[in-house]
């Protein structure tokens, strides 16, 4: 008997696929673990199960019957829960009240008020059904990590719970909370339910899982027996099939200075731990990591937004002791950003404006804005980008976002840069502009500055870099030369650090 | 801009000139109920000097609205200015300086107010509201709770009280000031910086922009007119009460909102500003020319205040 099937499921977003065609049975009381590089669709997929999506096209049977998922509560109601990699816990609640969180509260004796001991029996109940160990009078900010997961998954369990969805459980634990956590997992499927397991960290996988299921590019691509495939076969389902090898751009000399050098580089909230990186003049280096590597945030504290804890950052040989953004610029270091309308752009403001904010100075004379000086800019700047807009003081909310990203990378140039931090530069942009934006950056590295590109998409950090380091738990684990690497080779070593070599401070 | 914009055109057009329509016909209605005593050169002088409190109070407030904060002390800190200002003038410091020292103290005050936001991410509602109640306080002990007025110097009194070419004095130090700061506002990059944070913080920081000492500014500058504003209110009335000012904080927040309403869609800004206070202070004028009780007039105002802020939202669309 199956207790979930899925078939032919699309969700399309604007004119991109984020599924297609998707298949997918679980069986009751199996751990179905579902994996994908960062993209591939397995978000997507989740929300449509929660109802938080719906879907385009494509069927959910459930035990056996049709069902619609028009919004979360009808998941809920269907036995289907998730349990998020980001905490969803209201943090001056106790653990009880937490668990009632959506629920009807038992009603006291006059129907008005809460029946708080009804309400701790019920909780306590399940807690030692499921021997899970946390004192619940605890509220949620005082809990640890381990201790929120099994409130989030004992929340979960509080409505009659069939198929348990656990998104990246363990992005947060050490070992032995981890553990905790499987010692569960195992007592849950014990009890009938099944588990839909997304992770990243493939010895978990392997050693909870029954059976795997693979999407790539919004697609399934497989669906293995956990004890018929190995890490390696795995590995070549999330990557391309047909290998694509990456080519070096011709022309760089290695002799040439370093623009930027950091050495042994770290954040207090160590999201940035130990990271030593270069990037030589008219080079440009790829960062690729999994989500949550540390990608922004080693960007971020390059370009000033993050405070470093340590190491230093060395910019054309000088160190810089504390970078802010306002420092940064003026030394040339432009960051584009990977959240553009929260950090790029000011949607109220024009084109002009928006593009001018980081060098107004250039156009204030002694008291006032020069603004037939500022408008040509622009225009010319507008021309060189080929934005497709109704003129300079069009306002920068009513660009498509691949226009909207031309202005973003106009503003930087404008700055006269000599190093690009670039956060996934391509993101939500249409094919042509990835192409622009690709020519532009190693038309700029060919007139010598230095490019530091980050991207969840492996393809195109394959394709656009020379060098590349891989960026796994926030320090790198490799640095390869772009020359014949294979994005098998990337995964491999992003999976290959798991959990074991991890150390939690 | 405006062929750019998709919409119905006149719709927008409600949307950015309604405000200052609806000004003009209640100009109208109240010059064809009160012929004689409203619609007169005289009626229009003295409305000018009327509204000229509010509208300097109101641009301080706008700056501050404009980096997306709220200062809820400004009404305290004209007090604190009126008080401080008689005070000295009683006391013989020369009338310059009683006008600078309290504007100066103000700008630390606000700036003070501004570090405690951005340095601590405290609500700008909260800070504020305590500087307001910790000014409260100081200015009845600078006071001893009493009105100050005996001993006042007539130079004190200049500003408030005399006409140059039969107009107000402060009729001219409201304009002088309205220009200064939609000039600043307008055509300085600091203008442009202040309405860059209130747009997006986040993207402005990372554009270089030094959104802490910006929005500092921002507040600093908000107590400095508040200040003015109490230094002017005590030289025209020749005494300055302790909580003399306070009264003008609703008010100033009333025209900067129904200034939010015109001209920018959405941002305030200093003409819009001017406008709402222009139009807070006709209504006031006019109602009270036609002997309408003053709990009406506050109703009045209110109701005109949340008719405009209604109508801006006007086909909008979602979100």
């Amino acid at each position: 008997m199956t207790l979930l099937k899925v078939e032919g499921l699309n969700k399309v977003f604007g004119q991109h696929y984020a599924l297609s065609g998707v298949g997918l049975e679980v069986k009751p009381g199996e751990v179905h673990a579902l994996v994908g590089e960062n993209g591939a669709g397995k978000s997507t997929f989740i929300k449509i199960m929660t109802g938080v999506y719906t879907l385009d096209a494509g069927t959910i049977q459930w035990k056996g019957a049709k069902v619609d998922i028009p919004d979360p509560v009808a998941s809920r109601r269907l036995g289907i829960n998730v349990v998020h990699q980001d905490r969803h816990l209201v943090p001056s609640f106790t653990g009880y009240e937490n668990l009632f969180l959506g629920l009807d509260y038992p009603a006291n004796q006059a129907r008005i008020g809460v029946n708080w001991k009804a309400m701790k029996q019920q909780a306590e109940k399940l807690r030692n059904d499921l021997g899970v160990d946390i004192d619940l009078n605890k509220t949620a900010d005082r809990m640890f990590p381990p201790e929120k997961t099994m409130l989030e998954i004992l929340r979960a369990m509080m409505l009659e719970c069939q198929l348990l969805i656990l998104d990246e459980p363990t992005a947060s634990l050490t070992d032995q909370e981890a553990e905790k956590l499987f010692a569960l997992i195992k007592r849950l499927t014990e009890q009938g339910t099944a588990i839909l397991y997304v992770s990243h960290r493939m010895d978990e996988i392997f050693r909870l899982s029954d059976r795997i299921t693979v999407f790539r590019n919004g697609q399934r691509v497989a669906t293995v027996n956990t004890s018929e495939t190995d890490k390696d076969g795995l590995v070549r389902l999330m990557s391309n099939a047909e290998v694509k090898k990456s080519q070096k751009r011709t022309g760089i000399s290695a002799t040439e200075e370093n623009v930027l050098e950091l050495k042994g580089l770290s954040t207090k909230d160590g999201k940035v731990k130990e990271v030593s990186l270069s990037v030589r003049k008219g080079e440009i280096v790829g960062i690729f990591g999994l989500a949550g590597a540390g990608r922004t945030e080693l960007l971020e504290t390059i370009y000033g937004l993050r405070e470093p804890a340590g190491g230093s950052i060395q910019l054309a040989g000088r160190r810089v002791a504390a970078p802010t953004p306002k420092r940064s610029l003026e030394n040339g270091v432009v960051l584009i950003p990977e959240e553009r309308k929260r950090d790029a752009l000011i949607l109220g403001m024009s084109i002009r404006e928006n593009m001018t904010l980081p060098v107004l100075k250039r156009f204030s004379g002694l008291l006032k804005l020069r603004s037939r000086a500022e408008r040509t800019e622009v225009n010319a700047w507008m021309q060189e980008m080929n934005v497709k807009a109704a003129g300079s003081e069009q306002m920068i909310g009513q660009l498509s976002g691949g226009n909207q990203q031309k202005v973003v990378f106009a503003k930087a140039l404008l700055s006269n840069p000599v190093l690009f931090l670039c956060d996934e530069p391509t993101q939500a942009v249409d094919v042509m502009t990835r192409e622009e934006i690709h020519r532009l950056l190693k038309a700029q590295a060919d007139k010598g500055c230095g490019v530091l590109f980050v991207s969840s998409d492996l393809q195109e950090v394959l394709d656009i870099s020379d060098r590349l380091y891989v960026l796994h738990d926030s320090h790198f684990v490799a640095e390869l030369d772009n020359d014949g690497v294979t994005s098998e080779q990337v995964l491999g070593y992003c999976y290959s650090h798991g959990k074991g070599s991890e150390h939690h401070g | 801009m405006v062929e750019a914009r998709a919409g119905i055109p006149y719709v927008r057009l409600i949307r950015t000139y309604g405000t200052v329509a609806a000004g003009i016909l209640i100009i109208l209605a109240f010059s064809l109920l009160s012929p004689d005593s409203f619609a007169t050169i005289d009626n229009a002088i003295n409305i000018s000097r009327q509204i000229s409190f509010l509208v300097i109070i109101a641009l301080g407030a706008t700056l501050v609205m404009a980096v997306g904060e709220f200062d809820l002390s400004v009404g305290a800190v004209a007090s604190f200015g009126g008080v401080f200002a008689a005070q000295m003038a009683v006391s013989g410091y020369p009338i310059w300086l009683t006008f600078l020292a309290p504007m100066a103290a103000a700008f630390i005050i606000g700036f003070v107010n501004g570090w405690i936001v951005t340095r601590f991410r405290v609500l700008s509602f909260i800070t504020t509201l305590a500087m307001g109640t910790i000014l409260g306080g100081i200015n009845f002990r600078l006071t001893g709770g009493a009105t100050v007025f005996e001993n006042i110097p007539d130079g004190f009194r200049y500003l408030g009280q005399s006409e140059w070419m039969g107009i107000p004095v402060l009729s001219f130090i409201m304009l002088f000031v309205t220009l200064i700061f939609w000039y600043v506002m307008s055509h300085m990059p600091f203008g442009r910086k202040l309405y860059a944070i209130g747009g997006n913080e986040s993207a402005s920081r990372v554009a270089g922009v030094r959104v802490a000492f910006n929005k500092n500014m921002a507040f600093a500058l908000c107590a400095m007119l508040a200040a003015l504003t109490g230094i002017l209110m005590a030289s025209r009335l020749g005494s300055a009460h302790p909580t003399g000012g306070d009264g003008l904080f609703l008010s100033a927040y009333a025209a900067a909102f129904l200034g939010m309403t015109s001209f920018k869609e959405g941002v305030p800004n200093i003409w819009g500003t001017f406008v709402g206070a222009a139009i807070i202070g006709i209504l006031a004028n006019g109602l009270t020319i036609l002997e309408v009780p003053t709990f009406m007039q506050d109703v009045i105002t209110g109701c005109i205040v949340i008719a405009a802020v209604l109508m801006q939202k006007l086909g909008r669309g979602k979100s």
